[in-house]
């Protein structure tokens, strides 16, 4: 049996009855939906570009003693009668802010069924000093597979290994952009001198590149041992410590718990990228401000061609209504027209945006900002083109919504006495 | 034999209110049998199309009562009637009301595609037979804009007969026409009448088309002065 559904012929006549203005209002339909999927695709790419580097180099929490921001003189504490006081320009003993019970508190941690990895931590500014080169960097003290378990070191290592920095005593992993300007190659001998004036003679046990060029430049591994030698501290100092989630979108609230437990600071990624997520928000406000008004501008040309049709075709409608159609059948037949209308040009929409998509994503940008990138990278996944689609359809059913609904409440016996 | 009452109306009437408060039609008791081809006839603002309008559902706006086929109207909803002028009533008014980006078939279709009873080519065989009736089956396919005012006319009642309705309602339907395709309307109707015994009801203010109805039912200032 052919199709005798007459409301989806009438639309479609109608439609064909006004070619031009049914193509233009399309046409809005697809730039909005185009647009939607550039604009909204090249942000939310980036951002998760972002979020996914972020991700890979910053801690999902890290653990450490803030340092308090004004200290009391300490002569007020002594002598709380406020008498004699004269002591100026106090000088605080060079005091390291270190984490006190570090190795309990990793013993802890490690029990935690959310946490997958966790890995105690030291910094020390250095001079790398190889042969003539002299270059000012920092080591980053640590135990080589707990570290491992949470930035993936052993995948970016160029040259060596991280067992080898584990086995041997004296170890270091430099970033591959330090060991250029270095001149560094496995094995070399490098000597390392702390602000404190300690020097430690240590061998290149890897090369390592983590794909943050500045990071590369001046960063190192070595053993937490060999680091508290540089500065001076005994075998349990440690500043901070690394955490990796199983989930890490829980990290704002582990943080919160585990601040509350060990009474030390806990530092989410989000909160440690804080201004960038408040850039991401204002992006997002605009991007969807964009996209709304563009959605909005396309919903008018519905609008319009529908009001158009829908009072060229009184006569028609009062005569179906005389004929037994329904209001609801004279509300279908419009709204189908206007999604008629809303599907097509959304499936164009969906095709130009995907060839925006990809001739934009092809052209080589070679950005270096605080993410760097060959190429922009979009948003491509189905469920974004589902959901733009989705949001056009909506734009488009509710800009036929008031027409449809205008036309279904006609009086017939109006328009036939009118004529 | 007892006659079948088709509508049947008790003291009905219709005021409009605007410009102000007219009593287009008062008290209004009128019996439309089965298989009469009757006539409104009366002076220009005497109220037949307002009679007609309410006798057909369209204008639900009265006072009094009004009974299709002994169901009192009043009780059922807007939906409801839209039903029942699908189902038993048919329409041909003085201006053809034809869709025009349709072709003629499709316009004789329309009625029978809201009904949904007939596939779509039981449905296209119907409107044809009904096409041959009305001497338009070479038309089917074309534009119904394309046909000439008495040709669309004939269209028109073929759409009226599409779901076999219980009662064909015409405002003025010659009004716009020639003699030639009056007296075509007419013979049309009075075949209807005779092969199918159809009921039909026709405003008219043409003395001769009424003169040779069955019955004349006549109006002035909206109340019924001669049946
Ligand atoms: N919508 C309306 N509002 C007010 N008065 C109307 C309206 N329609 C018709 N009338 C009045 O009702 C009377 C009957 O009109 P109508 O039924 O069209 O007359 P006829 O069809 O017999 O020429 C006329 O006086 C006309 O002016
Ligand atoms: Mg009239």
């Amino acid at each position: 049996m052919k199709k005798k559904n007459p409301i989806l012929r009438i639309a479609l006549t109608h439609l064909f009855s006004k070619k031009r203005q049914t193509v233009v209002a399309m046409l809005g339909v697809t730039f909005g939906i185009a647009i939607f999927i550039f604009q909204g695709g090249l942000m939310t790419g980036f951002q998760k570009t972002f979020i996914d580097q972020t991700v890979n180099t910053t801690a999902n929490i890290r653990i450490y003693n803030e340092p308090k921001k004004e200290r009391p003189f300490l002569i007020t504490e002594v002598y709380a009668s406020g008498e004699w006081l004269v002591v100026r320009n106090q000088k605080p003993r060079e005091e390291l802010p270190g984490i006190k019970n570090a190795s309990a508190i990793v013993a802890e941690l490690e029990k935690n069924p959310e946490i997958t990895g966790v890995s105690p931590f030291l910094s020390s500014q250095v001079i790398f000093k190889l042969g003539l080169a002299e270059v000012s960097g920092r080591v980053s003290g640590v135990d080589i597979e707990r570290e491992n378990l949470i930035f993936d070191v052993e995948e970016n290592m160029v040259e060596g290994s991280i067992s080898k920095l584990a086995t041997m005593n004296n170890g270091i992993i430099l970033g591959d952009g330090l060991a250029e300007l270095l001149g560094a190659k496995m094995n070399d001998n490098i000597l390392l001198i702390s602000p404190m004036g300690v020097s430690v003679e240590v061998k290149v046990a890897g090369i390592n590149h983590s794909g943050l060029t500045e990071v590369d430049k001046q960063r190192a591994y070595l053993s937490i041992r060999n680091t508290q030698k540089l500065l001076l501290a005994d075998g349990s100092y440690i500043t901070d410590i690394n955490l990796k989630l199983k989930d890490f979108n829980k990290a704002e609230i582990l943080a919160r718990e585990l601040e509350k437990k060990f009474g030390y600071r806990c530092l989410d990624w989000k909160e440690a990228n804080v201004n960038v997520f408040g850039i991401f928000k204002i992006q997002n406000l605009i991007t969807y401000l964009i996209i709304i008004s563009i959605l909005v501008v396309s919903g008018f040309g519905i609008f319009n061609i529908l009001m158009m049709i829908i009072y060229e075709k009184l006569p028609d409608i009062a005569i179906l209504k005389a004929v037994g159609y329904k209001d609801r059948d004279i509300m279908k037949i419009f709204l189908t027209e206007s999604l008629i209308i809303g599907f097509t040009g959304g499936i164009f929409g969906l095709v130009l945006g995907f060839l925006l998509q990809q001739i934009i994503g092809n052209i080589e940008m070679d950005i270096k900002g605080f993410v760097s990138m060959k190429y922009l990278q979009f948003n491509n996944s189905p469920i974004f083109f589902v959901s733009a689609f989705i949001f056009g359809l909506v734009a488009t059913a509710l800009a036929g919504y008031f027409p449809a609904r205008k036309a279904s409440r006609v009086d017939a016996i109006d328009i036939i006495r009118a004529k | 034999m007892s006659r079948e009452i088709i509508i049947r109306t008790q003291n009905l009437g219709k005021i409009f209110r605007d410009p102000v408060e007219f009593h287009a039609l008062k008290k209004i008791n009128l019996e439309i049998y089965r298989g009469e081809f009757s006539a409104i006839t009366g002076a220009s603002g005497s109220g037949k199309s307002t009679l007609l309008y309410v006798l057909s559902t369209l204008d639900t706006d009265y006072t009094g009562k009004l009974f299709f086929e002994e169901e009192d109207l009043s009780q059922k909803s807007k939906n409801g009637l839209a039903e029942l002028r699908n189902q038993k009533i048919g329409f041909v008014f003085q201006f053809h009301y034809l869709l025009h980006d349709f072709t003629v078939i499709e316009n004789v279709m329309l009625p029978g595609l809201k009904l949904g009873l007939l596939s779509e080519s039981q449905l296209r065989k119907k409107a044809l037979e009904k096409l041959e009736i009305l001497g338009l089956p070479d038309q089917a396919e074309k534009k119904a804009g394309k046909l000439s005012g008495g040709q669309q006319q004939r269209v028109a009642i073929a759409r009226a007969m599409i779901n076999d309705p219980v009662i064909i309602f015409g405002d003025e339907p010659t009004g716009n026409l020639d003699s030639v395709n009056t007296k075509n309307v007419f013979d049309v109707f009075k075949s209807l009448k005779e092969q199918f015994n159809q009921t039909i009801l026709v405003v008219t203010h043409d003395q001769e088309f009424a003169g040779k109805t069955d019955r004349i039912i006549k109006l002035h200032d909206g109340e019924v002065v001669k049946d």
